[in-house]
């Protein structure tokens, strides 16, 4: 990973859920298949050479550039647009624009499903760049259909998606509250919460639990809270994050 | 967290703050000059684990930019100043 370096050692916990972040991005999903999750990753992917995306992001206003995406894709052009703007550009994203998605025929469950997937790819791609190490293949799709699970009792106008408050989630087969924690981010992606799972299952051990976020006494991490939060703080500032 | 490392008071903020910002690049000299200086400062754990912060907080913020999720009530209020000194409200819009 190193030029003239051994393999850096991953700690077992961050080692464990990176090999199941990256077999959960290609097995079936909740409204996705296996290989429709993989196009999604791979969408993301191209976003990030398209030409179209590069010239959306130096103007001033990403909404009035016009064109195609760079990227071979089988998905619906909608979500391929969504796909870009959120993996190129996402803090200029527009509740009027996500609203328009879902009214040009982009499921609700099936964007915030693929919110989550381009969040893994994102995440588990910057870890490799990071320590030098390649992009690596996509793995091979695991077959099955997805569940098609929709919760009940979703709500409107928290977020720009619906979502399922801890209330509605619990006693629910998937019930990730109880596990990461009741924030707004985790509620973010709780249409799907196997989504919800599939990604903070990852970032809990990419960052750390949220007991442990502000537990000032103890470190749990080779970086003390201090370097943690300037670094978190630094890649936040430079992605334009209001959250 | 405008990356001045010398007001940070954080040890090591240098090379950590130029970590952060080589990743988030698409240079791949300065990415490894900035891996370098990491692991010679900090050696190998602190580099997988500044790799991962990287990592979280590149993709944590699609979630929330892409859901529109609001910030909430407690961090708002603790944080209004400070989010009005830079601005940092202007950075999502509900429209």
């Amino acid at each position: 990973m190193l030029d003239g370096q051994p393999t850096l050692e991953i700690r077992a916990g961050l080692a464990r859920e990176v090999a199941r972040a990256w077999t959960r991005l290609a097995s079936p999903g909740t409204w996705w298949t296996g290989a429709e999750r993989l196009a999604i990753a791979a969408c993301s992917r191209s976003a990030r050479q398209c030409a179209l995306c590069r010239t959306r992001k130096a103007a001033l206003s990403p909404y009035g550039v016009d064109g195609a995406h760079d990227g071979p894709t089988s998905l619906d052009p909608g979500l391929v647009d969504a796909i870009h703007r959120i993996t190129t550009d996402a803090g200029r994203l527009r509740r009027r624009y996500v609203e328009s998605a879902f009214a040009d025929g982009v499921g609700e469950p099936q964007y915030v499903e693929a919110v989550g997937v381009i969040a893994l790819i994102t995440a588990l791609d910057t870890f490799d760049r990071a320590l030098g190490a390649g992009e690596r293949p996509l793995p091979a799709p695991v077959a099955g259909a997805p569940s098609r699970a929709r919760p009940p009792g979703e709500e409107r106008g928290f977020a720009w998606v619906p979502t399922c408050p801890p209330e509605v989630l619990a006693g629910q087969a998937v019930d990730p509250y109880p596990v990461h924690g009741a924030k707004n981010i985790h509620r973010a992606l709780s249409l799907v919460p196997q989504e919800v799972f599939n990604f903070f299952d990852l970032d809990v051990e990419l960052y750390l639990w949220d007991q442990q976020i502000r537990d000032f006494d103890h470190e749990y991490r080779a970086l003390t809270h201090p370097q943690m939060e300037l670094v978190a703080g630094r890649v936040s500032a430079l992605n334009g994050c209001y959250y | 967290m405008d990356g001045d490392a010398a007001r940070t008071g954080v040890p090591h903020a240098a090379v950590l703050l130029a970590f952060a910002e080589a990743m988030l690049g698409d240079d791949a000299a300065a990415q490894g000059t900035a891996r370098a200086a990491l692991h010679a400062t900090l050696g190998d754990a602190a580099l997988v684990d500044a790799a991962a912060l990287v990592a979280s907080f590149n993709a944590v913020v699609k979630i929330a930019d892409a859901t529109g999720i609001p910030l909430e009530d407690y961090k708002a209020r603790a944080t209004e100043s400070l989010r009005a000194g830079l601005g940092l409200d202007a950075l999502r819009s509900d429209q």
